[in-house]
């Protein structure tokens, strides 16, 4: 940073710079995969100084993983503040989530195949990472779906292994800024097995 | 896989050689489902295949070449077995050769949890190239479930890609439950599954009609 640049508070700066280097291994890991991503690439893509990385994580794996965490907490959020506010059906809320998902995937394509390829494999903790937040996304459809008793129990987690796969697919084409492209076959996938089933039948959506 | 006998057999050493090649496969493939990859070495790999460490290498440069070939394996038998159920179910109606599939390949699974281990767990774990080799096999599982498989349902069309859908979800599925240790009871997600596929195609209440009527 130039030195003429008027001061900025400390926290704001310090939190400025953890954000820079979390961005920083999401990209380089996206690009080169977490194994050849090393702690010198990172310092210098983010532009701070060896010390201040270690200064705020023990090393590549703890930033990795708080990187990895921040974006999957993110993308849930947004996931449920979209079924939040479309509050009419069962069958809108499911489709406004996966379209938050879809729209996140595609405005953070580097975040979005750290943690839903990268993750799988990079280490032990990274994966139960990612296979929290698939059950986190299990539990949110399970929430926003109309209630059925008659549904097979593992509905959801069969639903929202397919939507991930699906990503995971176009995400290792590059193709990570479409997804949203996504979304008309992917609400049909996902709401089949509930049509028929109370008002969701009435909406007519699969046209 | 029993070992061969010591001593003068009588066997071509193209037999011996091949022998102890699909023991060690065995062997890794097993250690894997006990240990894990990172836990599981060579040595180990030798012991249950009762064969010695530079016999190892004779086979294998590395630990990692040895997984390799072992997922190949896995997922040809996989693949096989998955092959001859809709084959032999040929002459009927589509959703009858998903079941016929579905069954086979569940079975299959549970009565053989390592191969559920390598394949969906450890596979997912292991890289790139690995991973490409999951995505080649979840392709090719594409193929047999969207043969004959019906383009529309009194909905509408069915999206191009629902067997993609379809396919990644059982294998996620499937994959947590072997992860979490209960490989040998995946076949009792059977109908859970079945019905999963056939709403997919179908929509749920002609999937739920035709699993009733059988």
């Amino acid at each position: 940073m130039s030195s003429t640049r008027p001061e900025l508070p400390r926290e704001f700066v310090a939190s400025h710079k953890r954000r820079r280097m979390m961005d920083a291994v999401a990209e380089l890991t996206a690009e080169n995969g977490y194994e050849a991503t090393k702690i010198a690439d990172i310092v210098r893509r983010a532009a701070v100084a060896r010390k201040t990385l270690y200064d705020n994580f023990d090393g590549k794996e703890d930033l990795f993983l708080s990187a990895v965490n921040t974006t999957l907490t993110d993308m849930r959020i947004a996931i449920e503040d979209a079924c939040g506010e479309a509050t009419d059906t069962p069958e809108a809320r499911i489709v406004a989530g996966l379209e938050a998902l879809l729209d996140f995937v595609a405005e953070h394509p580097a975040a979005a195949k750290m943690c839903m390829l990268e993750a799988i494999s990079a280490t032990p903790s990274s994966a139960r990472l990612y296979d929290a937040g698939v059950r986190d996304c299990v539990e949110l459809l399970r929430a926003n779906a109309p209630a059925d008793a008659v549904l097979p129990e593992t509905i959801e987690e069969s639903l929202v292994g397919g939507v991930a796969w699906i990503l995971q697919l176009k995400i290792r084409k590059g193709e990570a800024e479409e997804a949203p492209d996504l979304l008309p076959e992917l609400s049909q996938f996902v709401l089949s097995p509930y049509l028929g089933v109370g008002k969701v039948v009435d909406t007519g959506r699969r046209k | 896989m029993e070992r061969l006998p010591r001593g003068r057999h009588g066997l071509s050493p193209e037999f011996v050689a091949r022998n102890q090649r699909e023991r060690l496969i065995t062997g890794l493939t097993e250690a894997l489902y006990e240990v894990g990859y990172q836990k599981t070495t060579v040595s180990m790999i030798g012991q249950r295949a009762a064969v010695s460490k530079s016999d190892f290498y004779k086979h294998f440069e590395s630990k990692d070449e040895c997984f390799i070939a072992a997922y190949d394996m896995a997922i040809e038998r996989i693949r096989e077995c998955v092959a001859s159920a809709c084959e032999e179910a040929s002459g009927e109606p589509w959703p009858r050769r998903v079941r016929a599939g579905t069954e086979a390949l569940l079975r299959l699974l549970a009565d053989q949890p390592s191969l559920a281990s390598i394949t969906l767990v450890e596979g997912l774990r292991a890289g790139r190239e690995v991973y490409d080799r999951y995505q080649g096999a979840l392709d090719s599982f594409v193929g047999y479930l969207n043969e004959g498989a019906p383009a529309s349902n009194p909905g509408g069309t069915v999206p191009e890609a629902t067997g993609e859908a379809v396919v990644g979800g059982i294998a996620s599925l499937l994959g947590r439950r072997a992860l979490a240790g209960e490989a040998e009871q995946l076949i009792e997600l059977f109908p859970e599954i079945l019905e999963f596929i056939l709403s997919a195609y179908l929509g749920a209440e002609q999937a739920r009609r035709i699993i009733s009527a059988e």
